[in-house]
């Protein structure tokens, strides 16, 4: 009897835990710098890493140079950041800095609705961690930590 | 007996060891002026650094008085280190005040 109704339970939960663990990320469409076009989906089979960041946004200069350098060291193994800036911004200043940083990834034109798409609150950066599937599996507030990286990124690229 | 007598010097010097150690190991509490936050964002993006450095056991950011204030044991995280982990996350230390 104890067992049918843990049973019940377990099997009541489940779709919620499966629901709250795999949200599928939103259909995304904007222009990057040159005004080409760049969809999410154009990255499906990635870890997608949508770093939402703006240039008066101290935490997130100082976060781009890691952000580079993981690009650079797990692009073979599917890693795939892409910057969205969020407004106000300059295109020169932002021009200025993505070249100071030499920011190895695309960087498209977002604005507030994009970001509030993910997460409502004013943090900056935000960074959404969406899998190989096109499932959000994280969104982390803040500068994305080296350890936030091992812990929540690393495993999804093996 | 005399290995008993031993034995309990032995276990005598330990206690009075550690004690030592637990009394030289404090928790202090510094408050950082750090310059440029203008929103919470801004604030818990000093929050989650400070709090993931090893050593530091309650953080207080205010981005509407420009301060840190950090409990900390000094015996695993300094000042100094302190001041360099807000420093990395965009933000400038000004000056500190510490107090116990």
């Amino acid at each position: 009897m104890v067992r049918a109704i843990a049973l019940g339970i377990l099997l009541m939960l489940s779709p919620v835990a499966a629901l709250a663990q795999s949200k599928k990320a939103p259909a995304l469409s904007l222009k990057d710098l040159r005004g080409r076009t760049i969809r999410l989906s154009d990255y499906k089979g990635k870890v997608v890493l949508l770093n939402f960041w703006a240039t008066w946004c101290p935490p997130c200069r100082a976060e781009m140079p890691h952000l580079v350098k993981w690009q650079r060291e797990y692009r073979g193994r599917g890693l795939q950041v892409i910057g969205i800036t969020y407004p106000p911004t300059k295109r020169r200043e932002m021009r200025q800095f993505i070249q100071s940083v030499k920011v190895n990834y695309p960087i498209l034109l977002g604005g507030i609705e994009t970001k509030a798409l993910f997460e409502q609150g004013e943090t900056l950066p935000i960074t959404v961690v969406i899998d190989r599937e096109g499932n959000i599996q994280e969104l982390i507030e803040g500068i994305l930590l080296p350890e936030e990286f091992e812990q929540k990124i690393k495993p999804l690229l093996r | 007996m005399h290995r008993k007598q031993f034995i309990t010097a032995i276990v005598f010097t330990l206690v009075l060891a550690l004690g030592a150690i637990s009394v030289s190991a404090a928790t202090k509490t510094v408050t950082i002026r750090v310059k440029g936050m203008h929103c919470g964002g801004c604030a818990s993006s000093v929050t989650k650094a400070l709090k993931a450095t090893d050593g530091v056991e309650d953080v207080q950011v205010s981005f509407e008085k420009g301060e840190a204030v950090v409990k900390f044991d000094d015996q695993k995280v300094t000042v100094a280190k302190l001041r360099e982990v807000i420093n990395n996350t965009g933000f400038k230390v000004v000056e500190e005040k510490s107090g116990d």
